[in-house]
């Protein structure tokens, strides 16, 4: 259109800085874009922004004494057959999400507009969700309910290939959003529950053809393996749920792996149960990876607690002293923070209430806390250089576990050794800051529903999460004081992104329904929330806002 | 004692499994099976039938009869007496057999003759002992009678026809690589083995070459001439033709049988399911029961994921009963369990009886596989659902 109405003779200079603009624009991601993502505030091309895991960015538009102004930009409605728990992918103006059942859009960034989407309807072993996609290549990525990798056409939406990634598809399905690094896409297997064995796989991102399995439990003859007894590791669980870390200069790779299995009977299992409930760094320079160190913090887990919460590495001051870092969080209630470099305990936080933890559930029942979806959910926390503070929300529940001492194998059902806990009291939830020079904390909201929607800082300092009430919330990082929010009447499970797009910045969330984990029954009563009360919604949306 | 006890075990082992045809070597399996324990009663009836003095040759003919029925990975195994079977022995070709999921038309016979084998070496081992000569008579003819059973007759199909009988009657009877046909219809061409419901109805066999091939323990009723073949009917043929014409009659009247008709619940339970699943189940399975949060419940996503994962109703039972709802399993009253899985399989249109499902646990359960039921009649045809009144 722009050529057509400039003279010819200008045309041909015209048209090669067009080109080269176009050509800038239409490009996709490069390795050196993964890498330095973290300085990209136009777009956010890994799950958690960088490869580093912080949801975390520097010199916004958005700022404390501004938010307070944030209003709705764009709602768009998608498939809501199940809570939606999508990191949005953004790339040259367009939003990249899933829903729950696997449907992928494409979204104008700017009005939300449906640019593509492509419908799925997979098989559903247990229960639904999805964390989003990877992009790479003119490709946008999906690992789905069914144990398929599926490529689409990142323009229309059309399948490129499409491959059966999980072992076995009675046991294993897949949640986790690929993330690629080199020429690999990574991508952890959740079978923990049902009797498999959990499994990070890495796939060329071209072909989807396998390149490397790292599986979580030690096999016969490898180191870790006797910390299980007997034959009990064949279906030891330690599935890969939730996202990794990567330092690109070392080649190493921080993953969690989850609980052991079955998951409320230890007896049978008896041992530590390496490398369940563990963070692993991997070097994943060679042919297969090879593990570093490994940390494990809760050793022989009878409880479901594994460490949900991605690992975030970071550089923060701890005693006065400037050292790399990795942290955790699990659904036990603990906040983790580790040497990076080592895997040594620096120390540990209790950010929701911790009872009954070393009996290991029976016949008769106990009551221990967090319950099974409680302590740091699968969103994690966020980390602010400018204040040295971690952010984490967190859920605060109590159960009644019980066991009956047996555990049998029935293909694609839960290997749990018992029933998931009831609830038991109050099911309320955490927003906490907490300093990371001291291991104390900041400050700490306790709020009436459980935290699970993870946290996004601004250097301006402005942390945003969600609760499973609805409420979408930027606190001051510096006080906790809530300085804007909206009530988006759906649940929010999913963390807060950022991008810029037409010259502005936007936040962006996903919400939903309630789904299996978070289901309240103070939904249908219209729950209390900080606009008023909850009704619970039977829509899924896509909001994004912004500044007026 | 221990006889008889093995014997009623024999009899309670009579169970009804999903339809499996023999693998290839449990024919072989049998044939071996046979031949050790007519290595056994020859040794037997050897010793009986000559003349001897003293103990020596007596012992030695009841160890080689112990050793062709036991095999030598048995502890009663006595290797310095020789072996007249094949070292396998009877009960380690048995138990291969019966070591195996699932079970056959010829289970139970095959059950019951390792119980008559086990008796046999009970018989033999205390012969060992005696000091009479008149005591070791009774035992070995005591285990003469027992091997009398496991050897069987091929006019028997059911648990008294031992492995003869099986051989004679079931699919057993059909050696490996041998293709065989649906038993309803007379062959295309021979030889080949008719099979209904794993019977053997028939041996279908060239003239030319039947008198040199005729299986040794085939069990023939009746002999039909059909041009140049000859149809060696079994003794199993009458009630299998039965089963012929029973299913040709249902598929002439297209019978609309909705589902197996085992009455597992009745209809008012299933209704009393509905409010109990609109209130603790439907948020997460759906109105349709195809599932939102969690995964479809009935129809054919459902059926035929339990029949990948071949689920029974004891599966379907504990996981509903354990494990739901999931945000707060075992929280219903045992009624409202028995009433919502009343709801499930009315929903996958399973038939209603005047039987309620129960509120405790069935050991019957583990033997009902749940799968796509092909004679229902669903309501929703799409789903493959039946809607719960």
């Amino acid at each position: 259109m722009l050529r057509k109405a400039i003279p010819l003779v200008i045309v041909a200079i015209v048209s090669l800085v067009a080109v080269s603009r176009l050509s800038a624009q239409s490009t996709w991601p490069t390795a050196d874009s993964y890498v330095n993502a973290d300085k990209d505030n136009a777009n956010w091309i890994l799950p958690a922004r960088s490869y580093t895991g912080n949801r975390y960015l520097t010199s916004t538009e958005i700022t404390s004494a501004n938010v307070g102004t944030l209003k709705k930009a764009w709602a768009t409605n998608i498939d809501a057959r199940g809570p939606l728990e999508t990191s949005p992918i953004v790339w040259n103006g367009t939003v990249y999400v899933t829903s729950s059942h696997n449907d992928v859009y494409a979204l104008d960034a700017q009005t939300g507009a449906v640019k593509w989407h492509r419908t799925y309807k997979p098989h559903v072993i247990a229960f639904s969700a999805n964390r989003g996609v990877a992009l790479g290549d003119g490709k946008v990525y999906e690992a789905t309910l069914d144990g398929h990798l599926i490529a689409l056409d990142a323009g229309t939406g059309k399948t490129v290939w499409n491959i059966v990634a999980a072992h076995d598809t009675t046991n294993t399905f897949f949640t986790m959003q690929p993330v690629p690094y080199k020429n690999m896409l990574l991508l952890g297997a959740s079978n923990g529950d049902w009797g498999g064995i959990g499994y990070l796989s890495a796939f060329d991102a071209a072909t989807g053809k396998r390149i490397w399995d790292w599986k979580t439990v030690p096999g016969i003859g490898e180191p870790g393996h006797n910390s299980w007894a007997g034959d009990s590791w064949k279906r030891g669980g330690a599935a890969i749920w939730s996202g990794v870390a990567i330092d690109p200069a070392s080649n190493t790779l921080y993953v969690d792996a989850g609980n052991p299995q079955p998951d409320f009977l230890g007896t049978i299992r008896k041992g530590a149960n390496l490398y369940s409930n563990s963070m692993v760094a991997l070097d994943i320079s060679g042919a297969t990876p090879t593990v570093k160190w490994y940390h494990q913090f809760i050793p022989h887990d009878t409880h479901d607690w594994d460490p949900a919460m991605p690992p975030v590495l970071f550089s923060g001051t701890v005693g006065g002293a400037q050292r790399n870092l990795v942290a955790a969080g699990d659904k036990g209630g603990n906040f983790w923070v580790l040497d990076a470099g080592t895997g040594a305990l620096v120390y540990h936080v209790a950010v929701s209430t911790q009872k009954g933890q070393n009996t290991e559930p029976n016949r008769k029942g106990d009551v221990a806390c967090p319950n099974t979806n409680g302590g740091v959910e699968f969103n994690g926390g966020s980390y602010m250089p400018d204040t040295n503070a971690f952010f984490v929300p967190s859920v605060d529940q109590c159960g009644l576990w019980t066991s009956p001492g047996t555990a049998t194998y029935v293909s694609g059902q839960f290997f749990l050794g018992g029933a998931f806990p009831k609830l038991v009291g109050p099911s309320t939830g955490y927003m906490s800051a907490i300093d990371i020079g001291s291991g104390k904390f900041l400050w700490r909201k306790h709020l009436a529903f459980p935290q699970i929607g993870g946290a996004l800082s601004l250097s301006s300092g402005i942390v945003f999460t969600g609760g499973v009430n609805g409420d979408f919330t930027a606190y001051d990082a510096k006080t906790g004081n809530v300085l804007w929010h909206h009530p988006t009447n759906q649940t929010i499970q999913a963390p807060p992104g950022s991008y810029s797009a037409g010259g502005k910045q936007y936040v962006i969330v996903a919400s939903g329904p309630a789904g299996i984990n978070f289901a309240d029954p103070r939904f249908g009563q219209g729950a209390p929330t900080l606009e008023g009360t909850y009704t619970h919604s039977t829509k899924a949306t896509i909001t994004a806002f912004t500044l007026p | 004692m221990r006889t008889i006890a093995l014997r009623l075990l024999a009899v309670f082992a009579l169970v009804c499994g999903a339809p499996a045809s023999a693998a290839p070597d449990d024919h072989a399996g049998a044939l071996a099976a046979l031949a050790d324990v007519r290595a056994a009663v020859t040794e037997i009836v050897r010793i009986e039938d000559g003349y001897a003095v003293g103990h020596g040759p007596y012992l030695r003919a009841a160890h080689r009869a112990m050793n062709a029925l036991v095999g030598r990975r048995d502890d009663g195994y006595a290797a310095s007496f020789g072996d007249p079977g094949d070292g396998a022995g009877t009960l380690g070709h048995l138990d291969t057999m019966l070591d195996k999921e699932g079970s056959s038309l010829w289970t139970p016979a095959i059950e019951g003759a390792k119980a008559n084998v086990l008796a046999a070496a009970d018989n033999l081992q205390s012969a060992f002992g005696e000091k009479e000569m008149e005591d070791y008579q009774a035992d070995l003819t005591r285990a003469l009678a027992n091997l009398a059973l496991v050897v069987g007759r091929p006019s028997q199909d059911g648990v008294l026809g031992g492995i003869s009988g099986a051989l004679g009657n079931t699919t057993l009877g059909v050696p490996a690589g041998i293709p065989s046909v649906s038993g309803c219809a007379l062959p295309a061409r021979t030889p080949a083995y008719g099979i209904v419901a794993q019977r053997l109805v028939y041996v279908a066999l060239p003239r030319r070459s039947a008198a040199t091939t005729i299986p040794d323990e085939l069990s023939v009723a009746r002999v039909v001439v059909q041009g140049d073949d000859l149809i060696l009917y079994t003794r199993a043929s009458d009630s299998a033709m039965a089963v012929c014409r029973r299913t040709a009659h249902l598929q002439r009247t297209r019978a609309v049988a909705p589902a197996k008709a085992v009455p597992w619940y009745t209809a008012a339970q299933a209704h009393d399911g509905i409010a109990v699943y609109r209130k603790s189940c439907l948020q997460c399975h759906g109105a349709d029961l195809q599932g939102t949060a969690g995964p479809a419940v009935a129809g054919t996503e459902f059926l035929t994921t339990a029949k990948t994962n071949k689920w029974t109703l004891s599966d379907l039972r504990t996981t509903v009963f354990q494990n739901m709802p999931f945000s707060n399993p075992g929280s219903l009253t045992p009624k409202q369990y028995a009433d919502v899985t009343a709801f499930l399989l009315a929903s996958n249109c399973y038939a209603a009886g005047t039987k309620p499902f129960p509120q405790s646990d069935s050991p019957a359960f583990a033997a009902i596989k749940l799968g796509p039921i092909p004679a229902a009649n669903p309501s929703n045809p799409k789903l493959r659902t039946c809607t719960v009144k």
